[in-house]
């Protein structure tokens, strides 16, 4: 018998494969192909049967021709709900994005600091991840709402949001405050759900300020760098990869979190047993953040810089 | 020996003498000499090191100041829920009615967390979340970790698409493919042959495997995440690792568990942790696998409901909404009591591990 011979990085490459093989059959059954077939429901109509899915041809009730996007026309043409809840969504997102990557990054440089008592402050702020995703949350903050002594408002007199506007008014600028004052108080009224959404974020951006080296840090000290001039010409670049994973991170965390309008029509409709028409919804949903991410990605792509 | 143990006496003869020979401490100066000090080496300095060093003197006295006020602050905003929490559930339902009690009751009860616990089914819930969510995220943080030793550390033709496939799990919301994944375990065919040789499909709906399968093919919940953060850190580790042990003979898969294991100790804690944590939140997923299961979050969801049927019965409508109160807040509080110790055991490991852990690869 002849003895096969196999280069070393060749004998390596097996032993991947190897150590991959059992997420391969699981991501092939319960994520590659699932996916597919949710992609092809979206075409279809799919309606429960004993036994299983019957999945016959989209029919347009009107012509009575066969229409394969006729699922998709319905979300966007017929549905009601669907489009104001996309663009709610989508606008609400836009909206947060920066709100909660800035506040992570300014509590993460805070913590990131030695000062007495830093161990108990970082475990309390990580606190909300461990309880935040279930429904905890949503009693917490409904029984906040119920109870009166509501934290969030308390804080938000320490903000006088309308003091930017008399300021405005007074200078002879009207109505311009109305948007900025309603993004304002829509920040700090909620500052309570800010910093409970901010978990994840704080903790990456906490080990990427641990990554930045100490040679940077000295060098800066001895060139007399303010701490101004150091979060920008140090901090940030050295961050800056993080700050994108960041951004990606929340957008995914707000698209799939199953409380948004959007996720939530999506199950009611599920509910009702259309199957086809709730994966058309699903799918244009997920384009259109992957359409999002993409565009973020190419924009932040250029700022960002790779300490190689 | 003898020579080694005299070697020894004179080195520490030596360190004792140079201790003793500590420069003598200079002599206290009065806030006057010390201002005057300074003001004199100030004037040896530019002016614009003057300016940075008087901005600099600033900032370090007020920061600290400001910094602790922010710190505490933010600490209230996301203790005061739980502060809340402990403040309600131990308060009979009429003093949630009087407005002079803030946090602490007039009168101590122990009665909402015994009623709610019964409405919960609390011990058995309790044991059957525990054998699924233990269980699950035990096998899913070493499913985890294999896959992502294999991305981290191996060359191998398709590797790129094959990760693309793990950023895709965990961008695609379980959403969208929970309807196939349903279908999947409720019309069960092993191989693809069993319905051919029996004519029957095996209904695994309801039972653990729904959930056990997943795991142990490292497709739980999240697991997308959990594969690349194994893969940060294991690269993060040096390379000669590995080398050294595959010339003192080691298999990769013992390389693996001897050598990369040990050294990943606090990924392993981290995501141990955050997957305990999701498979406990889980609602959403346990209730379209099963019809009914007990599990804490879910549980929660609907102690509202059971809350009416199984004690306030009758007397349903004599509880008003800020008595119920009382029992949500009891609810939420057995139900994270359990996590909330196991975080406050492993806390200090835990905020250590992520601020060490390969996260920083990304």
């Amino acid at each position: 018998m002849k003895k096969i011979h196999m280069s070393y990085e060749k004998k390596k490459g097996l032993y991947g494969y190897g150590f991959i093989a059992l997420w391969f059959v699981g991501a092939l059954m319960f994520f590659i192909i699932p996916l597919i077939q949710s992609f092809y429901y979206s075409f279809h109509d799919v309606a429960p049967e004993t036994g299983a899915l019957k999945i016959t041809p989209l029919v347009d009730g009107l012509t009575g021709q066969k229409n394969m996007f006729l699922n998709y026309k319905n979300a966007f043409m017929t549905d009601p709900n669907f489009r104001q809840y996309l663009v709610e969504s989508l606008g609400d997102m836009a909206l947060n994005l920066p709100v909660i990557v800035i506040f992570s990054l300014f509590v993460a440089i805070v913590i990131n600091q030695k000062f007495r008592g830093r161990t108990f402050a970082r475990a309390v702020f990580f606190l909300p991840v461990i309880i935040a995703t279930g429904p905890v949350y949503a009693i917490i903050t409904g029984n906040l709402e119920t109870s009166g002594n509501n934290s969030a408002e308390q804080f938000s007199t320490m903000f006088e949001a309308d003091m930017v506007d008399q300021l405005l008014e007074f200078i002879g600028i009207y109505g311009f405050g109305d948007k900025f004052t309603e993004l304002l108080t829509s920040i700090t009224s909620d500052i309570l759900n800010l910093v409970w959404k901010c978990g994840i974020q704080i903790i990456i951006f906490l080990s990427a300020l641990q990554g930045i080296p100490a040679s940077a840090k000295e060098a800066a000290a001895i060139e007399g760098a303010t701490s101004w001039e150091f979060f920008w010409k140090i901090t940030l670049p050295y961050i800056s990869p993080m700050i994108l994973v960041n951004i990606v991170y929340t957008v995914i965390d707000a698209f799939t979190d199953p409380t948004n309008q959007v996720m939530e029509r999506m199950l009611s409709v599920q509910t009702e047993w259309k199957y086809g028409y709730s994966a058309a919804m699903a799918w244009s949903y997920f384009g259109i953040i992957l359409a999002a991410l993409g565009i973020i990605f190419a924009i932040m792509n250029k700022l960002v810089w790779y300490d190689d | 020996m003898a020579e080694t143990i005299a070697k020894k006496n004179a080195l520490s003869d030596f360190l004792a003498k140079h201790k003793a020979e500590k420069p003598p401490k200079e002599p206290k100066m009065s806030r006057k000499e010390r201002r005057e000090r300074f003001k004199k080496r100030m004037e040896c300095l530019t002016p614009e090191e003057q300016r940075y060093l008087r901005r600099k003197q600033v900032i370090d006295a007020v920061w600290p100041i400001f910094r602790a006020i922010i710190v505490f602050g933010l600490c209230f905003i996301i203790l005061y829920p739980l502060l809340f929490m402990v403040s309600a559930a131990f308060r009979p339902r009429a003093d949630m009615n009087d407005p002079t009690i803030m946090w602490i009751p007039k009168h101590f009860t122990l009665s909402n967390i015994k009623e709610t616990m019964r409405a919960m089914d609390f011990w058995h819930t309790l044991g059957n979340t525990a054998v699924l969510n233990i269980g699950c995220s035990l096998v899913q943080v070493i499913t985890c970790a294999i896959t992502g030793y294999g991305f981290a550390r191996y060359n191998f033709k398709g590797k790129s698409i094959l990760f693309f496939v793990v950023i895709m799990m965990i961008i695609v919301p379980p959403q969208i493919i929970l309807n196939p994944q349903y279908t999947f375990f409720r019309y069960f065919n092993p191989l693809g042959i069993y319905h051919a040789i029996t004519g029957n499909y095996i209904n695994l709906i309801d039972h653990f495997p729904t959930m056990y399968m997943p795991a142990l093919t490292a497709n739980g919940l999240r697991a997308g995440l959990f594969i690349f953060l194994f893969r940060q850190s294991f690269r993060g580790l040096p390379k000669e690792l590995e080398d050294a042990a595959a010339l003192d003979g080691c298999s990769p898969l013992t390389t693996f568990v001897k050598v990369m294991i040990p050294n990943a100790g606090s990924t392993f804690l981290t995501v141990f942790l955050f997957s305990i944590v999701w498979y406990w939140n889980d609602y959403y997923v346990s209730t379209s696998f099963f019809t009914n299961n007990k599990t804490i979050a879910l549980m929660l969801k609907n102690l509202d409901g059971n809350l009416t049927r199984i004690i306030f019965g009758n007397d349903a409508s004599s509880v008003n909404a800020r008595e119920l109160i009382v029992w949500l807040e009891s609810g939420c509080l057995i139900s994270i009591l359990p996590i909330l110790i196991l975080y406050i055991c492993l806390q200090k490991n835990f905020t250590e591990g992520i601020a060490r852990s390969g996260l920083t690869g990304m």
